[in-house]
């Protein structure tokens, strides 16, 4: 019987999806403002969902082709959970529906925001926020009930309270590695997004602003739609499908650590095991709390506005603090402050990693402003000095995680070190309770393209300098909460990351156990249970060692993954873009009138080329997260791959700060020129931060994002094919 | 179909032309087949006052409509020192192209003397293009500058005055970072060579600018002038521009030059 605790994550989820509900009515009761307004908000409408549908069709063969290979290694071999390729599609699915949905209101929300900023400010922020609610509560909404229903049907088929434990580690495996499903989604929305979002801008700049000089935003430019376009399919569904991964990755992973770690112990066992459902549906009704109390007066500074956000944010992040201290308590965790510990140590190295990356991206501290002075002697020491900030900057989250981990470690363990499963459970936990609040700062996130877009519509509606302003005012916000936004990300794939590569090895066991293994042979003719044996006990039995050449082999293996991926997305973007180029080259060479504005140029024509682009350019990257980990597996055995997962976690979280940084703070050196600072707009300084910026596009909207996902999904890709790696070995 | 007369001042020529100025503007910054970009300056002249370079009917006798009975986008009527033969009393409205072909229009407008501002930075359009500062006002400088008795003079002269911020009262004034010429320092000696050399009221800064100006660095506006009048183009405040000129502010917010 599953404890009435269970019950509160489903209830939040509904609750969530109800809220999310309530929160898109009140945004499509909105005037939706002009006649031009409307035609400009459905342009970008109908170009995002082309792009989506596109998506999504590519998405649907990749993920039956997935399918039917694992339905083979899982019928055929009996090397898989036969539940398994029906878990992937349910995992793709949902987040494809958590996508779709962010996306529908995120694109019906900017012409809205435009209208409502047009009365005031606050009503402008209120119909901005909430709309990026809809996304952040239907992304933890669908999560956890995802989570929560697989759990309820797989603990029908496999009691909790039977099997003397195992059933729970046999249930938690088995549905974390339905995880994969929604980590191939959120690679492909990552990638896809990201090369669409930036060949349209790169391509609507390059063209429009340098070449014809036209301003951003200006309805002459046919790349514009697309660039609005992409600032929905990159952050909206890239961001939501990333963290809605991230999210139930980490609910599973610390599931499964708890099964594993308290494993015989009854009832203490499946508490555990609820526990971060249990924090996550808490966090669920402590985000709603929040969202509504962000509200803001008229002639607001903007300062008063991210206080307003930070207001709801730090309100539910409180508020889980002593939820999660009494859900503990409650639920009879043992080592209950230690746990809480856990929790707490997880929310506190997301918002210093958050801190972190507002201090090296934002124009008001010293780092961007030391590389916007360096704009005056040219590009070249601009690019120089943006890259040795962006590598700078990986000092404090990487502190941040490792402090955080080993706090989270120790506190779970009682500062006992050796207890290896219980700490690794306390990082599982950890990674929950900085995702815990996710539906309030996933909202803050999905606000930044609503308030952009509403800004692009501002302006190429026409509307007055008073409602741009507030519009403008909106969107610099957005900027903001946004490198919060990602600090989380990062954050969280690395806690996520760590927690699932100890879950690696809870997956190897239950595929030897399926495979007919009973014991492992240990140095000294030792033998141990596999259903018994300790993580440390697997790490002797496969020689997990640096001394051993084929971890060290994976390590290498994993870097390297890392920097090929960012590579092939990179000039991903480049190539996407120079077709983005020819094509506004030539609308403006074929359409007459567009320059003096009397003729349309063909947008959709745009959005077409950013669409088939993306979708062709993402295949090789995305496919690598899978050949790599699988081939690795069958030459290294695994201990190569837990180097290549090593290797790449390591390589991977490093490298997404470091290109994730850098772009920012080369795009807000450029806006604090454009400001007015340095000699400003059209000044040789100006100049040399608009080639920095550019080379910033892929490295914080494409690649670096992308990065979080890579490293979870070949984790994910390593426990999906955990199983064959235990049959076939080379090495 | 109507035709206008146009003083361009990048080129120096008269034009004429079936486009109003509003199209006019984008014809000339941005061509007929949107392949070219450049600012373009240029004054409507009335063709009812009699200029040293063509008559109205000359201009409407040479600037013909196409065969096919579109308009005719311009008639070179004249180059090279077309500006001295075009009286002050021909010359309407300025209009300011930037290099997407944005147009605002200048009124005429009366001149005010800022008195205690020390020293003036100045960008000549027309005849030549060299930037200079000096220690005259407007009016001083005109006189000076198109007087024939001077070594240097030319016979008439449009130029703008252009934002030196604190380095039009201190030479040597530390803030002025944000200033978006090149070279500051450069600029800065010239003012110190100024204010050292007491009969010198003027230094060149830049000898021929070869780059679009930045439109948003004019302050005051612009001003066309000789020995015998002057005529000022004041700049609307920004707050116009943002709310009534909007386009073409934004436009010339992005245009880079110097």
């Amino acid at each position: 019987m599953l404890t009435n605790a269970f019950y509160l994550a489903p209830l939040a989820a509904v609750t969530a999806l109800l809220f999310a509900w309530y929160f898109h009515r009140q945004m499509t009761a909105e005037d939706e403002g002009t006649e031009v307004m409307r035609r400009i908000a459905g342009h970008v409408r109908s170009g995002a969902m082309a792009y989506l549908f596109q998506q999504y069709r590519v998405m649907l063969v990749v993920f039956l082709i997935l399918a039917g290979l694992l339905a083979v290694l899982a019928f055929g071999f009996n090397l898989q959970s036969r539940l398994l390729p029906l878990g992937l599609l349910a995992g793709g699915f949902f987040s494809a529906l958590a996508g779709y949905f962010g996306m529908r209101t995120a694109t019906a929300a900017s012409s809205r925001t435009a209208r409502a900023a047009s009365h005031s400010l606050g009503h402008g922020l209120r119909v901005a926020f909430r709309s990026g609610a809809v996304m952040g509560l239907v992304v933890v909404g669908i999560g956890l009930l995802n989570v929560t229903v697989w759990f309820y049907l797989m603990n029908l088929v496999y009691p909790a309270h039977e099997g003397d434990g195992h059933n729970l580690v046999l249930t938690t495996t088995t549905i974390l590695a339905f995880g994969m499903g929604a980590s191939f989604q959120a690679l492909f929305a990552r990638v896809g997004g990201g090369i669409f979002t930036k060949a349209a801008d790169v391509g609507a700049d390059l063209v429009g602003k340098v070449e014809a000089g036209i301003p951003e935003d200006d309805p002459r430019n046919p790349a514009t739609i697309a660039d609005n376009v992409g600032d929905n399919v990159g952050d909206v569904a890239g961001m939501g499908a990333d963290l809605y991964e991230s999210y139930t990755g980490s609910i599973l992973a610390a599931a499964a650590l708890g099964a594993a770690a308290f494993i015989g112990q009854g009832q203490l066992q499946l508490n555990a095991v609820l526990f971060p459902m249990v924090i996550a549906g808490l966090g669920i009704f402590l985000s709603i709390i929040g969202v509504f109390v962000v509200k803001t007066r008229e002639g607001a500074s903007q300062r008063d506005l991210l206080g307003s956000l930070s207001r709801g944010i730090n309100l539910s992040a409180g508020l889980i603090i002593l939820a999660s201290l009494g859900a503990a308590h409650l639920m009879g965790i043992p080592n209950p402050w230690g746990i809480w510990g856990a929790v707490v140590s997880g929310l506190l190295t997301g918002i210093v990693i958050g801190k972190s990356t507002e201090y090296f991206t934002a124009s008001s501290y010293r780092p961007t402003r030391e590389i916007a002075e360096q704009a005056r002697t040219g590009p070249a020491t601009l690019v120089i000095s943006g890259t040795a900030v962006g590598m700078i900057s990986t000092t404090i989250p990487v502190l941040a995680v490792v402090v955080g981990t080993t706090m989270a470690f120790l506190f779970a363990t009682g500062f006992v070190t050796t207890d290896l499963s219980t700490g690794l459970y306390g990082i599982g936990v950890a990674a929950v309770g900085m995702l815990s609040t996710l539906g309030i700062t996933l909202a803050t996130d999905a606000y930044g393209p609503i308030a952009d877009n509403a800004g692009g519509n501002a302006e190429m509606s026409g509307l007055g300098p008073e409602v741009r302003k507030r519009t403008d005012a909106l969107d610099s916000l957005g900027n903001t909460t946004a490198a919060t936004g990602k600090g989380f990300a990062i954050g969280s794939a690395a806690l996520t990351a760590l927690a699932l590569l100890a879950s690696y090895i809870e997956v190897v066991r239950a595929s030897m156990a399926r495979a007919g293994q009973v014991s492992l042979n240990l140095h000294g003719d030792r033998e141990v249970e596999v259903a018994v044996a300790s993580l440390s006990d697997f790490m002797e039995y496969f020689e997990v060692t640096l001394l051993n050449p084929l971890v060290i082999m994976g390590i290498f293996l994993g870097a390297m993954a890392a920097f090929l991926f960012c590579g092939l997305t990179i000039n991903a973007v480049g190539r996407a873009a120079g077709k983005m180029v020819e094509e506004v080259r030539r609308q403006f060479r074929d359409i007459p009138g567009i320059m003096e504005g009397t003729a349309e140029p063909d947008y959709s024509r745009c959005v077409a080329i950013s669409t088939k682009a993306a979708q062709a350019e993402m295949m090789l990257p995305s496919l690598l997260a899978i050949i790599i980990p699988v081939a690795t597996g069958l030459v290294f055995g695994v201990a190569g791959v837990l180097g290549l997962l090593a290797g790449s976690l390591a390589t991977g979280f490093v490298l997404a700060i470091y290109l994730s940084n850098s772009g920012g703070a080369w795009d807000n050196a450029k806006k604090y020129i454009e400001e007015g600072h340095l000699g400003g707009k059209g000044s040789d300084a100006h100049k040399a931060t608009v080639i920095g910026d550019t080379i910033g596009d892929p490295f914080k909207d494409t690649s670096g994002p992308s990065l979080n996902i890579l490293i979870k999904l070949m984790s994910m890709v390593s426990i999906v094919t955990a199983g064959f790696n235990i049959a076939i070995t080379l090495l | 179909m109507k035709t206008y007369l146009y003083l361009n001042l990048i080129p120096e020529a008269l034009v004429a032309s079936h486009l109003a100025p509003t199209e006019f503007g984008p014809y000339l910054a941005t061509g007929t087949k949107k392949r070219t970009r450049g600012q373009a300056i240029f004054f409507e002249v009335d063709p009812a006052v009699e200029n040293g370079v063509a008559s109205a009917r000359e201009a409407e006798d040479l600037c013909r409509p196409h065969e096919d009975g579109s308009p005719r986008r311009s008639t070179y009527l004249g180059i090279y020192r077309i500006l001295e033969r075009v009286p002050l009393a021909a010359l309407g409205r300025l209009f300011l192209t930037t290099d997407d072909g944005r147009v605002l229009p200048l009124e005429k407008g009366a001149y005010q003397p800022e008195p205690g501002r020390s020293f003036h930075l100045y960008q000549e359009f027309c005849p030549v293009k060299p930037r200079v500062v000096s220690s005259l006002a407007p009016s001083e400088f005109v006189k000076r500058i198109t007087d024939p008795k001077e070594k240097v003079s030319v016979p008439r002269i449009v130029f703008a005055e252009m934002k030196l911020e604190e380095l039009a009262i201190d030479p040597e004034a530390p803030e002025v970072e944000n200033l978006p010429y090149p070279n500051l320092e450069h600029l800065r000696d010239c003012l110190r060579e100024l204010s050292r050399k007491q009969g010198k009221p003027t230094k060149t800064v830049v000898r021929h600018i070869q780059q679009d100006i930045l439109f948003r660095t004019i302050r005051g506006g612009f001003f066309v002038g000789d020995a015998g009048g002057l005529l000022h183009y004041p700049m609307p405040p920004i707050e116009d521009l943002e709310s009534k000129h909007y386009a073409w502010w934004r436009s010339a917010l992005m245009t880079f030059g110097h």
